[in-house]
């Protein structure tokens, strides 16, 4: 009798835990892309191999994307990106580890729109930075889709801009992320 | 005289002017169309990069390289860039190789546990040991075609 009891309220947890979905969601398919615009040019290049992954409970949040796979449309910019300005061979990736700070009002066991304020450090090129920044976070058929839109200054993470290029880069660039992240059992 | 030397600061000017729209337009990499600059094993690949990564970005970063692996699995979560993970001897080390849309159909005929070759550009390896929810590491191969 005992026995069966143990048996029967740990197969009550397991599911219980399986429906509050609680533990790791995670993708290594995420985008981040970001856009820099000024009066004489707009700058765009995205990223779609972003790995990232929060933990539903602490609500500790982790990117890392590797700079050379942001692709832009002009072949030189992209060349120019990562040898002249990010360095990308000497300083590979870019990491973000924050938290979700509302991560206890979303219900990832129910369909349904949260927005959470996410704060954390951005490193890029060695430098870490604090970021704060409103998510959005979208919970449907188990899939969670987070978007969120923060603004960096290159300047603030040691990209040097020679004065002759720099009209053509804007001190305020929009980075974007939206990532769809699935449990990871 | 003058003629000659208006003719010539003409032709000088113009010929600037194309290597620069040149320069500005030139295509990216055409993966099918450049030669592999290596020929080697996902575990070999990876292992490379696990062991120093410093030397293995300066060897095959932004390098049009072939590998070869057992496929793991198929993602295509991202609609943008389907993708595929090839074995490494490491339990959480992966090759991942993305593909432009248009190769959805070839990627969608392969069979998990295949032995298959592919050719992509290096971009490093993907990964952070700091970031403890994210302790599995790729080595991330882009512009992806499957050559057999």
């Amino acid at each position: 009798m005992k026995k069966s009891t143990i048996l029967f309220l740990t197969i009550l947890s397991f599911y219980a835990f399986m429906n509050h979905g609680g533990g790791i969601y995670k993708t290594n398919t995420g985008n981040i892309s970001f856009y820099s615009h000024t009066p004489v040019e707009d700058i765009r290049a995205v990223n779609h191999k972003v790995k990232t992954a929060f933990s539903s409970e602490s609500g500790q949040l982790q990117f890392s994307c590797l700079i050379k796979d942001f692709e832009f449309k002009k072949a030189l910019m992209q060349e120019h990106f990562n040898e002249n300005y990010m360095e990308s061979t000497t300083f590979p990736k870019a990491t973000f580890n924050g938290n979700i700070k509302s991560i206890a009002a979303i219900d990832f066991s129910k369909d349904g729109t949260y927005s959470s304020e996410v704060i954390g450090k951005l490193t890029i090129k060695d430098v870490s930075k604090e970021v704060a920044t409103t998510g959005t976070f979208v919970v449907s058929n188990g899939v969670v889709n987070a978007k969120a839109t923060f603004n960096v200054n290159p300047y603030d993470y040691n990209v040097k801009i020679p004065k002759m290029v720099a009209p053509k880069i804007s001190k305020s660039i929009k980075i974007s992320v939206d990532s769809d992240y699935t449990h990871n059992h | 005289m003058k003629k000659i030397a208006t003719l010539s600061i003409s032709f000088i000017l113009l010929s600037v002017l194309l290597f620069a729209y040149r320069m500005y337009n030139k295509p990216h990499t055409n993966v099918t169309e450049s030669d592999a600059y290596e020929d080697l094993s996902a575990a070999q690949l990876f292992d490379m990069f696990d062991k120093n990564e410093d030397s293995a970005m300066t060897i095959f970063s932004d390098r049009v390289i072939q590998v070869t692996g057992t496929l793991l699995t198929k993602d295509f979560s991202n609609e943008l860039e389907p993708q595929i993970l090839l074995k490494t001897d490491n339990e959480n080390g992966f090759i991942r190789c993305g593909f432009k849309p248009n190769e959805l159909q070839i990627l969608e005929q392969l069979k998990d546990s295949s032995n298959i070759k592919v050719k992509g550009i290096c971009k490093g390896i993907n990964g952070d040991d700091e970031l403890t929810l994210l302790v599995d590491k790729d080595v991330i191969l882009s512009s992806s075609i499957i050559i057999e």
